[in-house]
């Protein structure tokens, strides 16, 4: 796998607890700003309006009624399916009755291509579902504004947050609809490309990955190892026949890891790297040594094996081992026995390179301990449900955008909110935020280019660039707010785990999604019911 | 505002729409393929020959592809090309090649497209992997994309070029080149049951064979579609040279029999009665004059008219001559027609293999034999020119590098005098084919591993 399932783990208590601050945050900040609006518009007696509303407010909260939203639900459905949401299906169709011939060759099925088909079919159903859930959610109450149908609904006992509701629901409804049926026709069109022979290549293997730390040639810890000078560094390299190493740590290892045999199955996809050629015909090889961190005498070297590179191997070590006729249990006699201060079950494993002046290289997902495998729909469907959660974000950010504004700048709005929620564009806020990026910050980055200075460049330290800087570190507060805002899609990316044959993970994946569009429910509907409350709907 | 009811003007919007369909319709008229041109459209592509099918071959799924994108084409080529560049930086081939896939969907009349790739598939992605039957499908799906390429682009001479460079080149001359060849010829992938790949080596050929072909495609292309990688007369050469490393090649294999010397006869055929009687133009006096690599006295005379021009010629000619190696090739090819330097090409292919073997004595023997060999030969005037190319030096020299390394290793005086010795004096100053030569002994150690 070419990413660390670990970089999307999410520490569930501090996640809520980031959520109750910029929640009660931006709650407090509406709440000033709508006192404060009332105030200067209708004078002292805006308090009493500000407290009635907000009374008003917390009434609906509390008196929501399932029966009306179902309603609204289904009218938000009818309409989507009225003004031929449903025509997606045609451009699917299409598309996947001509997709094969973009594909390949299917007799020639390599496991790497498995991935293409896997990846193809995810992808186009999340790009299909998407932009039909976004269109619906941002149309749908401007338009019913703009053609007073709204005011059919509001006249009736129907409460406000009660028809942001059912359009969040419908709008969902209508986009997980799209997604079961493309997703059910994808499933089987993947079934379809790959011939029998090669049916096992669809799976999801269930890794438990460890934590690595690397020694350098004379045997001293570090974080990482050897740079060979790949431009993406997501591997780094031990040097052969020195004291360089790669050190696994796997935390509660037990019988359940081990195979029906008995055996423990550890997987590798490790690279090489020669500084020399050598030798072509002869792989680079590696050991793998388990041992007991509590006491590291006690110890089982595999012989040497050679790199799959660009592949997966599977090192299968049994129970039992003999080390110079003394016999070991991997689980009873490699793992800690735990104490006070080492916790129990932890096995250490180490590789090395064995050949001089030549490196192999491996990332910490690069070494696991293979579970039973699963089979391929369990992942596939799990992906698919982190699309249907994609589809719920988008319609409640889409629905309470266009609460707000007009349908084309809601439908912009949340297009950017979902744009800049992918990886790269976090990282690099993130990077902004933390100073990293060098030429500063708005101000300064203006300068600069009005200058011709480049961002390298020392600025003089005189009183107005204090105050650009100033500025500067304000707007950046500011984007830090912002940025808290933006979900981060990442977590619902799945389809890179199927893609490459592993199942998806609950604790880097499927929670962190649902705790992300959890966090989102309620600022939603809050701030779509709010709008639509203050909201004049006479006018257009 | 006018009095027209709704009817009305939709009735005059349709007898627009028909009078403008009517010039368009008569411009675009397709011809019937056999006497009606058809419309000026038509007979400006057919003159120009712009149609998609006067190009190379139709794929529909790539017409259909650009069609449907209308004016988006070049911002999905874009970002197409940026994810290939991510995913070669983090090595997800499998991605890389589906990337490259639809590029070639999007721009598959851009032969740079088709030539880049192709080469990032046969030179990049294959040294990225670390096993050499790995390497190997990855220099295959390199010259595979380009036949394709050749195949969608039936104009272009550079294409018909490169996928025969992948084949002799990339095939032929990499340092993991013993086991492309064989691979060539038996393929390492078990669905093609040990025999060759039929996509890239329908008849089995050896690899400077099938190279030999595509680039006689290539010059026949070149005479009526030019080519802007080679000057043209080194480019003409290409398959006479391939001819010239099959045979070379088949004396590294240690082959020393009828096989090489008919290969050897037919290079010098390629190269001095064909490559060497074809046409160059160049400047002689006032006029451009056809000038030929391998000219009689008659010819110079008959070109030239008068003295000073003859003078003229004879520059011309050997300015292209010395471009193009021509004379040491033709000498070359002369030379390994003789039995002497077939026996001591074996002689030094026997030390190599006896060294490799340990067996000392008998590598030290063969040695000298071929150093004996290379020297009568080296020394006879018409085929000292052969001392200047570095090729047969580095073969003398590694002859000389096993005598003399046995010498060393037995602890022996090595004798004052030598055959090449020579050779030895006149290019131990050459840094670079010093190098060569330590580096392929190097390697007789490697292989011992």
């Amino acid at each position: 796998m070419y990413f660390d399932p670990a970089e999307n783990f999410i520490h569930p208590p501090f996640a809520i607890y980031n959520w109750m601050i910029v929640a009660g945050f931006f709650t407090a900040v509406v709440l000033v700003v709508s006192l404060l609006t009332l105030l200067v518009s209708k004078g002292a007696s805006g308090f009493g309006v500000f407290f009635t509303e907000l009374i008003g407010m917390l009434k609906d909260v509390f008196s929501l009624s399932p029966r009306r939203i179902w309603a609204l639900t289904r009218l938000t459905f009818m309409e989507a399916y009225r003004r031929k949401a449903l025509a997606v299906f045609v451009v699917f169709g299409l598309l996947f009755m001509f997709a094969g011939w973009f594909m390949g060759d299917s007799k020639e099925i390599q496991p790497d291509q498995v991935k293409v088909y896997i990846s193809f079919v995810l992808t186009a159903v999340s790009w299909l579902t998407l932009p039909v859930v976004l269109i619906l959610a941002c149309f749908g109450i401007p338009e019913d504004i703009r053609l007073r149908s709204i005011h059919t609904v509001v006249t009736k006992p129907a409460r406000r947050i009660e028809i942001v509701l059912g359009r969040m629901i419908g709008v969902s409804m209508i986009g997980w609809l799209v997604l079961s049926v493309m997703s059910v026709v994808g499933y089987l069109w993947i079934v379809r490309q790959i011939p029998q022979a090669s049916q096992e290549l669809l799976k999801c293997r269930v890794p438990v990955h460890g934590l690595v730390s690397f020694k350098d040639r004379e045997g001293t810890y570090g974080k990482e190892g050897i740079n060979v000078g790949d431009i993406w560094a997501f591997r780094s390299y031990i040097e052969g026949a020195t004291k360089s190493r790669a050190e696994w740590r796997f935390f509660n290892v037990d019988e359940t890891m081990l195979d029906s045999e008995g055996n423990l199955r550890l997987e590798n996809s490790f690279s090489a790297f020669r500084s020399y050629k050598g030798d072509m015909t002869r792989p680079l090889f590696y050991d793998i040594k388990l041992f007991n961190i509590e006491n590291p005498e006690i110890s089982y070297t595999t012989q040497p094996q050679p790199v799959n590179e660009f592949r997966s191997k599977q090192d299968i070590i049994p129970r039992k081992v003999t080390v110079d006729d003394v016999q070991y249990d991997i689980l009873n006699d490699l793992t800690t026995k735990g104490s006070d201060k080492i916790p129990k079950g932890i096995l250490g494993i180490e590789v090395a390179c064995i050949d001089r002046d030549q490196y192999i290289g491996m990332a910490r997902s690069d070494l696991f301990i293979r579970m039973p495998d699963r089979p391929f729909w369990v992942g596939y469907w799990k992906a698919i449900f982190g699309t249907a959660l994609t589809v719920l974000l988008v319609s409640m950010i889409g629905v309470a955008a266009s609460t707000m504004v007009k349908a084309p700048i809601a439908a912009v709005l949340t297009a950017v909110m979902y744009i800049l929620s992918g990886k790269n564009p976090h990282q690099f806020m993130d990077q902004l935020v933390a100073g990293q990026v060098q030429g500063g910050g708005v101000l300064e980055s203006v300068y600069r280019l009005v200058m011709h200075l480049g961002p390298s460049t020392e600025l003089p330290a005189n009183p107005a660039f204090t105050v650009v800087q100033i500025f500067d570190s304000i707007l950046m507060n500011f984007l830090w707010l912002c940025k808290q805002v933006i979900p981060r899609s990442q977590y619902f990316n799945m389809s890179e785990y199927v893609a490459n044959g592993f199942d998806v993970p609950w604790a880097y994946s499927l929670i962190p999604s649902l705790l992300v569009t959890s966090a989102f429910i309620i600022p939603c509907v809050m701030m779509g019911y709010f709008a639509l409350r203050t909201r004049e709907l006479e006018s257009k | 505002m006018n009095n027209m009811t709704s009817q009305q003007r939709k009735l005059v919007y349709l007898i627009g729409i028909i009078v403008l369909l009517i010039p368009i319709i008569w411009l675009s008229l397709p011809s019937d393929g056999k006497n009606k041109p058809g419309g000026v459209l038509s007979q400006l592509r057919s003159q120009y020959e712009l149609g998609e099918s006067d190009l190379g071959d139709v794929d529909a799924s790539s017409a259909a592809m650009n069609l449907v994108l209308l004016g988006m084409r070049g911002v999905a080529v874009n970002m197409l090309w940026m994810d290939l560049d991510l995913q070669k930086d983090m090595k997800r081939w499998a991605e890389m090649q589906a990337t490259t896939e639809s590029i070639v969907r999007l721009q598959p009349h851009y032969e740079k497209v088709w030539d880049f790739n192709g080469w990032n598939l046969a030179y990049n992605t294959s040294a990225e992997w670390d096993a050499v039957p790995d390497r190997y499908y990855w220099v295959k799906q390199g010259a595979k994309f380009l036949k394709r390429g050749v195949e969608r682009n039936k104009r272009s001479t550079e294409l018909l070029y490169r996928t025969g460079k992948v084949i002799e080149h990339k095939i032929g001359y990499a340092d993991e080149s013993i086991d492309y060849r064989r691979y060539f010829l038996s393929d390492p992938d078990p669905a093609f049951n040990k025999g060759p790949d039929p996509t890239i080596n329908p008849e089995g050929k050896d690899n400077f064979l099938v190279g030999k072909e595509w680039f006689d495609l290539a010059c026949e292309s070149e005479l009526t579609r030019p080519q802007h990688i080679l000057d043209r007369s080194l480019f003409r050469a290409t398959p006479a040279r391939c001819q010239f490393d099959y045979a070379q090649s088949l004396q590294k294999d240690g082959k020393f029999g009828e096989e090489t010397r008919a290969a050897w006869e037919q290079a010098r055929k390629d190269w001095t009665e064909v490559y060497g009687r074809e046409i160059y133009h160049a400047q002689i006096g006032a006029e451009e004059s056809d000038i030929r690599l391998e000219m009689t006295e008659d010819e110079i005379k008959q070109v030239a008219g008068n003295p000073d021009d003859e003078l003229r010629v004879r520059r011309a000619v050997d300015a292209y001559q010395k471009m193009t190696n021509y004379r040491y090739w033709r000498t070359r090819a002369f030379a390994e027609a003789e039995q002497d330097t077939a026996e001591a090409h074996r002689s030094i292919f026997e030390a190599k293999q006896a060294y490799k073997a340990q067996e000392f004595d008998n590598a030290r023997k063969a040695a000298l034999s071929g150093m004996e060999g290379f020297d009568k030969l080296l020394k006879r005037p018409e085929y000292a020119i052969l001392a200047e190319e570095e090729l047969l030096c580095e073969e003398c020299l590694l002859g000389w590098k096993i005598w003399d390394d046995i010498y060393k290793v037995a602890g022996e005086k090595i004798p004052d005098e030598f055959p090449l010795k020579w050779l030895l004096e006149l290019k131990q100053g050459n840094e670079q084919l010093m190098a060569s030569v330590n580096k392929q002994f190097r390697r007789l150690f490697q292989d011992n591993r």
